[in-house]
């Protein structure tokens, strides 16, 4: 076990080692002061923190997903491009283990964007606006349940982004071991990310009901919280709830993970 | 040899979309010689290299590395190997150091003192620190020497390894590469196309061409070939003033015990003559043309290069 953190502390070395992670980090730090400081010094009302926060996780948190899923489609393929993959593989390490430190390195870098979206939104926001107690969600956040705290959606949208963005860094990671071109996978990847939205909505014109089981429906967690657990209707007539869309995105994650693991153990390396 | 073959190929193929890259090879390296690995490209050195290393998976055959089979037992068959796999492609954002550390975490019992080693080994302790991307293709090479020795492999495999060095630094290797076999026992196999670097390298060379091994010749070492490279006559060149004058002085004072007149074959175009001799008799001959009034320019061995005679069991063909 430890000789796999090994393995895992060499792929962070990589991400890590390169000025490119911290200049993503930095930047949405940097951007949520931004945001934060000119909207104090250019509101002629003055501005509540909760709804601040509103606003800055709208631009963030997708911030931070292009930032992983740039992380995540290079991960793998990076190695092919450069061609360091050869000497990577050949050490006593089966390949479904450097895969997983791979995919265990990326998970990190997740959890690590999303870290830096919520401290600083939080922090950058109590000290610009002052920190609110006991606001509602409702208020602050426009969701129906009025008795849900600010404070608490806060933290569950945090939850559900995670999980949500480990489903896109998922996908991308695959795209990126079944590619293994760095820039055709950062660049499909972060297609289907942005596009996926786009596509929910144009999804929902057509009168089918696969529709229902479409990634893309379903990458939009945070809807749900406080909304009584359903939102949107299926198209069987029944409710689409938190529970269906995270079993779709259950299904779609085993499916990624099986295919990266396929591919990559399975063909042979030519880079 | 007595002892063990430490890699054995045995009835390798590989088949990719029905073209057969490599056919049906077998090959066993002693341990501890320095095993040359020659053919034309395309000829499939470089794939039987990546099937060596698991990076590729044969169609049929197998591959044993000190007894344990890369097919079915990778992670205890490649603990014994150190490759260079074509260029040596290192992460260049990272420093030489940090590189080196990347592979060290991956073999377990590796310490930090083995890396400063492997780092003066290599030559590279001045720019260890500095990352990779400015690092010269001949440094960057040794750095991939370097990755392949941390974990003191008992097979090294390394793909055109003098590609990129300048001529100090190919010599170094090669003194290293022979030191290396001869006092720690490493078996290296080599692939080259420098065939002049190769015949100062090795003890033996295999020739493959069109995925077939069509030769293996030793080229040093091995108590036969040691008695025989004495005794042996080797075909010596002489450069002399008149060529003819030369061969005729020569087959009136050299018979054979039968009486035969020696065999002499004249270059008049190169000034020289050309005849089997052992290494005794070139000091008589040489004595003989100079009394006989001959100028003699120079006398070299004119034994066949490892080019020659790697050109002659390829056929000259290039790519097929």
């Amino acid at each position: 076990m430890f000789d796999f953190a090994a393995l895992v502390a060499n792929e962070n070395m990589k991400i890590y080692r390169r000025p490119r992670a911290w200049i993503m980090l930095g930047l949405l730090a940097l951007l949520a002061a931004a945001v934060a400081l000119i909207a104090s010094a250019s509101s002629s009302s003055p501005l509540e923190m909760w709804s601040m926060t509103s606003v800055m996780l709208m631009l963030l948190v997708p911030l931070a997903n292009i930032f992983s899923v740039i992380i995540a489609a290079d991960s793998v393929a990076g190695e092919f491009t450069g061609g360091t993959i050869k000497l990577l593989l050949i050490r006593p390490w089966t390949r479904s283990k450097v895969l997983l430190s791979k995919y265990v390195s990326v998970l990190i870098f997740v959890m690590f964007t999303l870290l830096v979206v919520y401290l600083s939104v939080l922090l950058i926001n109590s000290a610009v606006f002052g920190y609110e107690r006991g606001v509602s969600a409702e208020k602050a956040f426009g969701v129906l349940d009025p008795s849900l705290s600010a404070w608490s959606y806060y933290h569950q949208y945090f939850l559900l982004e995670l999980i949500s963005a480990a489903v896109g860094v998922t996908l991308a990671f695959m795209i990126s071991a079944v590619f293994r071109s760095s820039a055709l996978s950062i660049g499909l990847s972060l297609f289907l990310l942005l596009m996926g939205a786009t596509l929910s909505q144009l999804l929902r014109l057509v009168d089918k009901p696969w529709v229902d089981y479409v990634l893309f429906q379903h990458l939009n967690l945070t809807r749900y919280i406080g909304s009584g657990g359903a939102s949107g209707e299926l198209h069987s007539g029944s409710p689409m709830t938190i529970g269906f869309s995270l079993a779709v995105l259950a299904g779609y994650y085993l499916v990624f993970m099986a295919l990266s693991w396929f591919v990559f153990t399975k063909r042979d390396v030519a880079a | 040899m007595l002892s063990q073959p430490i890699v054995q190929l045995k009835q390798v193929t590989k088949r990719i979309g029905g073209k057969t890259i490599i056919d049906n090879l077998s090959l066993e390296l002693p341990q501890g010689e320095v095993f040359g690995f020659l053919g034309p490209n395309g000829s499939g050195k470089t794939t039987t290299i990546r099937m060596m290393v698991g990076l590729m998976r044969m169609s049929e055959g197998d591959i044993v590395i000190g007894g344990s089979s890369i097919r079915t037992d990778y992670e205890k068959a490649i603990r014994h190997v150190g490759a260079i796999v074509e260029n040596p492609e290192m992460y260049k954002y990272l420093t030489g150091y940090q590189n080196l550390l990347h592979y060290a975490r991956m073999v377990p019992g590796i310490s930090r003192n083995r890396i400063d080693e492997v780092i003066r080994l290599a030559g590279l302790d001045k720019r260890i620190e500095d990352k990779v991307k400015t690092y010269s293709l001949g440094m960057r090479q040794r750095l991939g020497v370097a990755q392949a020795l941390l974990h003191k492999p008992s097979l090294l495999i390394l793909d055109e390894p003098t590609n990129g060095l300048d001529p100090a630094g190919i010599r170094e290797l090669r003194d290293y590469l022979r030191r290396l076999a001869a006092e720690e026992g490493t078996t290296v196999f080599v692939s080259s196309h420098l065939l002049s670097e190769m015949e100062l390298m090795c003890d033996q060379a295999a020739i493959i061409q069109a995925g077939r091994l069509i030769d293996v010749r030793r080229l040093r070492g091995g108590e036969e070939a040691d008695a025989a490279g004495i005794r042996m006559p080797v075909q010596m060149l002489f450069e002399v003033d008149r060529p003819d004058e030369a061969a005729a002085l020569i087959r009136d004072a050299i018979r054979t015990a039968d009486g035969v007149p020696a065999q002499v074959q004249v270059r008049s175009e190169a000034g020289a003559i050309l005849l089997d001799a052992r290494r005794a008799d070139v000091a008589e001959i040489n004595a003989l043309l100079v009394r006989g009034g001959i100028l003699v320019y120079g006398i070299r061995s004119a034994g066949k290069t490892l080019e020659e005679q790697f050109l002659e069991v390829t056929g000259g063909e290039s790519v097929v």
